[in-house]
């Protein structure tokens, strides 16, 4: 079913009779890929009329990873040794003026990437790159190749298994460096390699590397002491280090993501707030936003580009302007979910879906929608199980008009 | 240690431009530009009444742009928001979106002689254009016709106006009806310094037309890294090849700079220059492949920093026409 659409605008022009607000809905698709938490399966749910599509077997609960096309779900099976492909069924096409949408079921590509225990996964113009700890071996495949089904990858090894990250950067590939001195680490540091595997240049320290993402133009990884922050070199990837600033109190994000529409990062800094991050800025830099309670979740809106959400363990969803730098808005949702535990227990995770945040009760069986303008309660999706990680894919038909 | 260098640093910059200090107030109208040519126009409209901020500043290139949430800010809290328009500000709308401003953005290219972009056939584009502009009830289905594959919608127009000093000064004049839009008791002020601006961009057009009047006829063809002298060769008459089209956000084909070193052997460019804004790397590569030394650097679509030869409008247009007439004489 493909469903090409004009922009609001002229939308309104071409059919004037009808309210665009209905017509943009028509013309929308969203769907939300659910990983259950005890089941090894994959719920695909159609946002927008609330039903469940399609669900997916697996190895075990998996942890998903989207593509920046939203083409293409990964589900991420650690002791499993591997990594599933499942095509959205959704793709878009973005031709300025209007987009159109191509609407099929959902399915398995075919594509699985195997290995001794897959960890990050990592997308970067098209091309994944999936991190094997056990193995301490990058796999490598483009998103063409996956929705054909195919599972052959170039491989890259770094010296030792670890638990890492690797990042297929244009022409080469940016790996982290292995801690020799202590095996169980965290790496050390990024090294550059080419396509035939050669080192390029040095490693550029990173102690305690965890946590990667890009935003816009810009690639950043999170270590102890700050930054490493990725550009487009002459010839080369430019790597260079970002300190947290001074005034910053004891701490450190592991876990970043990227601004849409804006450039900026969003990290977890201690248990009770999160970091935002512009690497450009010569002042403030980072930007630290308290939360009432220790945080469970993040996650940017790829839609609205001036908010975030942040999920507390006293089941409040907040509302994080990133222009401001401060919490909004904040929403009862849950029961409390206490961080006390294993980080892996079954908690809320939190997507955006369109108009709506979407955010999983795993205890409760339930997603709960939130109206992202009006920041209200906008219903439940019952889903089986305990729907745990989250993505969604899709496109509202809000295309940019460029007058 | 690098704490009190940046403190001596702050106060020298202080001592320079007491004036400027003395007189920023709470009161001035809060002026966003979108980059380094606007931001100098807006200066010698608004001078002291007028506090400016920048967001591509010296050297930076707005077609790549990334906004970021203090640029959000600085939206948000303008009296007027200026942009060139014409597609340059790709990041314009969402930056919008993100700041919610109530300021007016002013497209400060409105007005001014517009160029359609020559060389880039968009065979569909007159169709669309229809379809989306005809509101009668014959363009029902226009929701629902299908659309081909590939068909890339690329703006219109050549946005690199300013390049055109003539029409430098419709934005000149531009941004003085909108400071006196958002705020009347300065209009008179803003109107006699557009006036004064105006007159040297009026002597600044004539220099540029008599410099380039000194460079036989066919010796005026010359090579830069984007398409963004479109305007600068319809005004003073000298023709500008191009790897990259009029957006650097499109890297050029292996064909383009094959077809361009093609009519360079055929001894069909004078000079080739480097731009501030791009990486030199191509320029140099042609430049190497074909025999033609590189003549210098030009700036195109954003100022130098203050230090630089381009610290201006007025001195970035005069450092191109004397770079560009070096070159091709002194060869
Ligand atoms: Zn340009």
């Amino acid at each position: 079913m493909r469903l090409p659409f004009l922009s609001t605008a002229a939308l309104a022009l071409a059919l004037p009779l009808q309210p665009a607000a209905s017509l943009a809905a028509d013309l929308s698709a969203w769907r939300l890929f659910v990983a259950d938490r005890a089941e090894p399966k994959v719920t695909v749910v159609d946002a927008l009329a609330g039903t469940i599509l399609d669900t997916f077997t697996l190895r075990e609960p998996a942890s998903l990873v989207r593509s920046e096309s939203g083409r293409t779900v990964f589900a991420v099976q650690g002791d499993a040794g591997v990594v599933t492909a499942i095509a959205s069924g959704i793709s878009f096409e973005d031709h300025g003026d209007h987009g159109d949408i191509d609407v099929e079921a959902p399915k398995l590509t075919g594509t699985e990437l195997s290995g001794r225990k897959p960890s990050h996964l990592v997308e970067h113009d098209g091309a994944f790159a999936a991190f094997f700890d056990g193995e301490g071996v990058a796999r490598i495949i483009s998103e063409k190749a996956v929705l054909g089904g195919s599972s052959d990858v170039s491989e890259v090894s770094t010296a030792a298994p670890q638990h890492g990250v690797a990042v297929a950067y244009g022409a080469h590939v940016l790996l982290s460096e292995p801690n020799a001195e202590k095996p169980d680490a965290l790496p050390v540091g990024i090294r550059t390699v080419d396509a035939k595997g050669v080192q390029v240049g040095d490693v550029a320290a990173c102690p305690d590397l965890h946590g990667e993402a890009s935003s816009g133009n810009l690639l950043v990884f999170a270590c102890a002491t700050g930054l490493l922050v990725v550009t487009h070199g002459d010839g080369a990837p430019q790597i260079r280090h970002l300190p947290y600033a001074d005034g910053l109190p004891e701490g450190k994000a592991t876990t970043l993501l990227g601004g849409r529409g804006l450039q900026y990062f969003l990290g977890n800094y201690g248990p009770d707030k999160v970091v935002l991050i512009d690497p450009t800025a010569d002042k403030d830099a980072f930007r630290l936003v308290d939360l009432p309670m220790r945080r469970v979740h993040f996650a940017v809106d790829s839609v609205r580009p001036r908010f975030a959400y942040v999920f507390t363990e006293d089941g409040q969803l907040h509302q994080l302007d990133v222009v401001a730098g401060r919490i909004a808005n904040s929403l009862k949702l849950t029961e409390p979910y206490s961080m006390d535990g294993h980080w892996n227990d079954p908690r809320p995770r939190i997507a955006v879906a369109g108009d709506h945040v979407v955010v999983t009760d795993p205890l409760q069986g339930k997603l709960h929608l939130v109206d992202a303008a009006s920041f209200a309660r906008a219903g439940e999706i019952a889903v089986p199980g305990k729907p745990y990680n989250i993505v969604s894919v899709g496109c509202s038909g809000r295309i940019h008009e460029t007058e | 240690m690098s704490r009190m260098l940046k403190l001596a640093a702050a106060v020298s910059a202080m001592t320079l431009f007491p004036a400027m200090l003395a007189t920023a107030s709470a009161e001035n109208l809060k002026v966003v530009a979108s980059f380094s040519i606007i931001a100098d126009f807006a200066k010698n409209v608004g001078g002291d009444r007028v506090d400016i901020t920048t967001l591509v500043g010296p050297n930076g290139d707005a077609h790549v742009y990334e906004p970021k949430p203090a640029d959000a800010a600085a939206v948000a809290a303008a009296d007027v928001v200026l942009v060139n328009g014409l597609q340059l500000e790709g990041f314009l709308q969402r930056l919008v979106e993100a700041s919610g401003t109530k300021a007016p953005i002013v497209e400060l290219s409105k007005g001014g002689e517009v160029l359609k972009i020559a060389d880039e056939p968009h065979p569909h584009e007159e169709d669309d254009d229809d379809d989306h502009a005809a509101g009668e009830a014959g363009h029902a289905e226009g929701g629902q016709h299908a659309h081909e594959e590939g068909h890339h919608h690329h703006g219109e127009y050549d946005p690199h106006a300013w390049q055109s000093v003539r029409n430098a000064e419709v934005y000149v004049k531009n941004i003085a009806d909108a400071f006196c839009a958002a705020d009347a008791a300065g209009c008179d002020g803003y109107r006699a310094n557009a006036d004064a601006y105006g007159r040297k961009l009026g002597a600044l057009d004539a220099e540029i037309r008599a410099a380039i009047a000194g460079i036989p006829a066919d010796k005026r063809s010359i090579i830069t890294s984007h398409d963004a002298f479109g305007y600068f060769e319809h005004d003073y008459g000298l023709a500008f090849l191009a790897p990259e089209g009029v957006s650097t956000e499109s890297e050029a084909s292996a064909a383009d700079v094959a077809a361009l070193i093609r009519q360079i052997r055929d001894d069909k460019a004078s000079a080739i220059f480097v731009e501030n804004i791009t990486n030199p790397r191509l320029i140099e590569q042609i430049a190497g492949e074909t025999g033609l030394k590189v003549g210098g650097e030009l700036y195109s679509d954003a100022l130098s920093d203050a230090g630089g030869p381009a610290a201006t409008y007025i001195d970035m247009m005069r450092h191109n026409v004397a770079t560009i007439k070096g070159a091709i004489l002194g060869s």
